[in-house]
């Protein structure tokens, strides 16, 4: 059941356009993470669909309510919109117990107290923080008080449960845990949840569908792994996964199928993004690190190149390769001297774009 | 100002704040009627006195005479009385020579308080401040009885050397004490601006190899300097609105500055002379309202160099020695002396004798019947009543309103927010006297209001406008220290704005809301120009007694109210500091 509708929001700072027309839908029981960099207006969109912020363009459903429509000139404020927001730094009011903090949504929405009690005490339950009811926020651990801020957005049952950067002041084996049990919870709550993240394993790692964001923008979504292995463009392509970057020249171009080199080197690939490609034009390929395989024995279809250094990573080995002028990466469990190696790299992932300045 | 502009086409380009950006909520549900009546209601009652001031100059009588017609009569007067000039030019070199002791002064003190090694710190800070709690009608009459041509020091002196070596009844004497009262205004601002400077700025000079003074020379002097000139631009200010210093120490000697002009003027004729008073008001606003905008723009150019820093406290001090401790102490020792022994002392051994002279044995002349004496008369005892209430209750219902003011422009960045930025310098560019002869004016001019002239609510009123821009900053540096997503959590939880000033903003400031009350309070405390034309039968405050009962001469009664008016500040400080007011911003 579509939970959420955001429909062409555009918004302005100023001169400077900060949101130029997102549109997406969200389904209840799953999650949606809104993935991009520091001002890719990730936040900005998530605030617009709080109600936070005001679009001068654009359309939002919640539910079965329309919550912002540019052109019929409505702009419902936040506490109309029945959401739930979880914010970054958590924002627990300092003044109010777990239990006050908790049950503030419950009290506003005219719930009966002795309800109110009952229903704190089970969400406080459900979380691990039943004995926590009756402290202040000061009082907690960080990873206490980003429950509380969840209990607190959840409690009242709300259309949507909108997450700003929930796990980045958590420390980092915190955040593994973090991310898999709110995944589990939203999932067992059945609820829509929109999760605003820079981090793109966190975004993997929780959502059902990601839209990554650039300038404004959305520029691609799909499941996890369509966004993994599927990039449309070199921004998605670069900002997902550690990756070997690569500029050359085209050499061969036949439909999807391409070969980019440079001095002294030439791969096979294929065109992630056509435009701006063609024979014998300045190309950018990325390559993910995991898919090129090292060895300092000769195989087959090898790639000949130059090993400078082994680096230790602790669970594993990083190759500092070149050729030419082509420098790549590429990671593997035993240590290699340098000198003469073979990689493989197999031509489909070998993703050609247009130069990039 | 932030006007945001609702048409993006029509915008203007400001990419570099692009992550500054105010919050643009929905204009439904945001609380606009509250903060259009809010700020209009404001706006009424600051902009109705200050109309009536200008419409007043511009008539040849007083609004209520039948005779009154518009004309330009009273400037031609006023701009042709050699008087007013003199007025002009001493009340020029009275703000710049005042200026010219108290910003090296309070500089140095700043720098010796904040940036060194100085013994007794804590209590040195406290200490400094004394001398702008006291109101300078207080400060001014306790240096005529310490050192007055008939002041205990002066006889004291004349006994010992044969004549007394200075004379406070002079320009000099009024810009040196003026000066040295005025070290504190400096030292608050300079000293806040040195506490805020990252340390890790000087401690890159000292890496770099400059020393500690080369440091304070071509960093933290730099650095502060906006914080410097605008105290020195504040202080001009209060230089052009000073009136007890020059009324009790210039006047007996017909030395006369702007504020004692207007007041002289009031009976020149016999009849009122309004349509002068206000002439000299409106040149007075002429000269005052520039500054206070020059002002505005120098304490956000001062903010911005305060914004870059990192953390602000661990500052490496300069160790004095233990020379530069007696120095050092001993400066500051000298300058509390007379500002604050000096005054504060003649005062106290004042109110608890009857006579004095060469010969006469002070001991011998201790006596109770000052103090018993206003007992005895009505409008000194509800004089009394009435300081007390008004600042206790009054600075309450005061911090209330502006509370209520505040909230009005919490996060509010449309027209009406610039509106009230403006509105708020106009009390400012006022002194106490002019306001209260213009809310004055207000309750005999406007016919529903004129009951109310002669209840405390008529002196009410004049005091929430002149405190109306201490107050409000005050309030609005609590409000904003309460994070954003506290209030835009509780939106989102499904409060409205009001609930969500009610149940988390309202709670969150409330420890702040008790210091701002002792800090408006002392300012009610010390006022005694508001009242001067303002107070009636029944609406007596002290220092606008002893205002008028300085030109009867009743120095007994005056330096029994001047004590009791020391204790009652010193009583309301005590509470600040309890109260963990913020003096320090």
């Amino acid at each position: 059941m579509t939970e959420l509708v955001v429909n062409n929001v555009q918004k302005w700072l100023g001169g400077l356009q900060i949101l130029k027309g997102a549109s997406f839908t969200a389904e209840r029981g799953s999650i949606v993470a809104l993935l991009g960099a520091s001002g890719s207006g990730k936040t900005t969109l998530l605030r617009c669909v709080a109600g936070l912020e005001q679009p001068e363009i654009g359309r939002i459903v919640i539910g079965d309510k329309t919550v912002l429509d540019g052109e019929r000139k409505i702009a419902l404020p936040p506490e109309q919109r029945n959401i739930g927001l979880v914010f970054q730094s958590y924002a627990l009011w300092p003044h109010r117990t777990v239990r006050e903090n908790v049950g503030y949504g419950l009290k506003l929405r005219g719930v009966a107290p002795a309800e109110i009690g009952r229903r704190v005490q089970a969400i406080l339950e459900r979380l691990g923080l039943g004995h926590l009811a009756d402290r202040y926020p000061s009082q907690l651990s960080g990873g206490q008080q980003q429950r509380v801020a969840i209990c607190r957005a959840l409690v009242y049952e709300p259309r949507v449960l909108l997450l700003d950067e929930p796990l980045s002041n958590l420390d980092a084996k915190l955040r593994e845990e973090a991310r898999y049990w709110i995944r589990k919870l939203i999932l067992d709550l059945e609820i829509c949840a929109i999760l605003v993240t820079h981090d793109q394993s966190e975004a993997l790692a929780a959502a059902d569908n990601i839209l990554l964001l650039q300038d404004g923008r959305i520029v691609q979504q799909g499941t996890p792994q369509e966004i993994y292995s599927n990039p449309n463009s070199f921004y998605s392509a670069d900002f997902l996964g550690a990756n070997n970057i690569i500029k050359g020249r085209v050499q061969t171009l036949d439909g999807a199928k391409a070969t980019i080199g440079g001095e002294g080197w030439s791969l096979p690939g294929v065109v992630r993004d056509a435009a701006g490609v063609s024979g014998n034009s300045d190309a950018t390929a990325v390559i993910r690190v995991e898919q090129i395989s090292v060895s300092d024995k000769a195989m087959e279809g090898g790639f000949e190149m130059d090993l400078d250094d082994s680096i230790y990573l602790g669970d594993r080995w990083e190759y500092r390769l070149h050729r030419g002028g082509l420098i790549a990466k590429a990671n593997g469990a035993l240590q290699i001297a340098p000198g003469k190696v073979w990689a493989r790299i197999p031509s489909d992932a070998v993703w050609v774009f247009p130069a990039q300045k | 100002m932030n006007v945001q502009t609702q048409n993006p086409a029509l915008a203007a380009v400001g990419v570099a704040h692009a992550h500054h950006y105010p919050a643009k909520m929905p204009v439904v549900g945001n609380a606009r009627l509250y903060r259009i009546v809010v700020i209009g209601l404001l706006a009424l009652a600051v902009l109705t006195p200050v109309g009536l001031i200008i419409y007043q100059s511009f008539l040849t009588g007083p609004f209520f005479s039948p005779r009154a017609a518009l004309g330009l009569d009273a400037y031609a007067y006023v701009f042709t009385d050699r008087n007013f000039y003199k007025a002009l030019g001493t009340t020029a070199v009275f703000a710049f020579g005042m200026v010219a002791i108290a910003v090296p002064l309070g500089g140095l003190l700043a720098f010796l308080i904040t940036r060194t090694d100085i013994r007794y710190k804590r209590l040195l800070e406290i200490l400094v401040l004394v001398p702008m709690f006291i109101s300078s009608i207080v400060l001014a009459f306790g240096y005529t009885v310490s050192v007055g041509p008939t002041g205990f020091l002066s006889l004291a002196m004349r006994d010992l050397i044969g004549i007394v070596p200075w004379n406070i009844y002079s320009l000099t004497g009024m810009i040196v004490i003026a000066g040295l009262s005025h070290v504190p205004h400096v030292h608050l601002y300079v000293s806040s601006a040195m506490r805020s400077l990252p340390s890790d700025l000087e401690e890159a000079a000292r890496t770099s190899g400059a020393n500690i003074w080369q440091v304070s020379r071509d960093v933290t002097l730099p650095m502060v300097l906006p914080s410097i000139v605008f105290a020195a631009s504040l202080n001009v200010l209060l230089g052009f609105e000073t009136f007890g210093i020059p009324l009790v120490l210039g006047d007996p000697n017909g030395i006369m500055v702007l504020t004692t002009y207007i007041y002289k003027l009031t009976t020149l004729f016999g009849t009122p002379t309004y349509q002068l008073m206000a002439v000299v008001a409106v040149v007075l606003l002429l000269i005052t309202l520039p500054l206070v905008w020059m002002q505005r723009r120098l304490l956000r150019n001062a903010r911005r160099y305060a914004a870059l820093g990192g953390k602000g406290s661990r500052v490496a001090t300069l160790k004095l020695g233990r020379n530069g401790q007696l120095v050092a102490l001993g400066v500051i020792g000298l300058w509390l002396f007379v500002s604050v022994v000096l005054p504060i002392g003649g005062i106290t051994v004042r109110a608890f004798v009857d006579a004095w002279g060469e010969g006469v044995n002070l001991l011998d002349q201790l006596t109770l019947a000052n103090f018993a004496r206003l007992t005895e008369v009505p409008s000194l005892v509800r004089g009394m009543i009435n300081t007390v209430i008004l600042s206790v209750v009054g600075g309450a219902v005061a911090v209330g309103i502006y509370l209520l003011v505040g909230l009005a422009g919490h996060r509010n960045h449309g027209l009406s927010n610039t509106v009230l930025d403006y509105i708020v310098l106009l009390p400012r560019a006022l002194p106490g006297l002019v306001i209260g002869l213009a809310f004055f004016w207000v309750f005999l001019f406007v016919p529903f209001l004129t009951p109310l002239r002669p209840t405390l609510f008529s002196l009410f009123i004049a005091y929430v406008v002149v405190g109306l821009s201490y107050g409000l900053r005050l309030l609005q540096g609590t409000l904003i220290q309460v994070a954003p997503e506290l209030e835009e959590s509780a939106r989102t939880t499904g409060a409205t704005i009001g609930r969500t000033w009610r149940d988390i903003v309202i709670p969150i400031v409330r420890p702040g809301l008790a210091g701002a009350w002792a800090l408006i309070m002392i300012i009610f405390l010390r006022e005694y120009a508001t009242g001067v034309y303002l107070m009636g039968a029944g609406t007596e405050v002290i220092g606008s007694l002893m205002v008028s009962l300085l030109t009867t001469g009743a120095m007994n009664t005056i330096a029994a109210l001047a004590l009791i008016s020391i204790v009652l500040t010193g009583a309301g400080l005590a509470l600040a500091l309890r109260l963990g007011a913020r003096i320090h911003d």
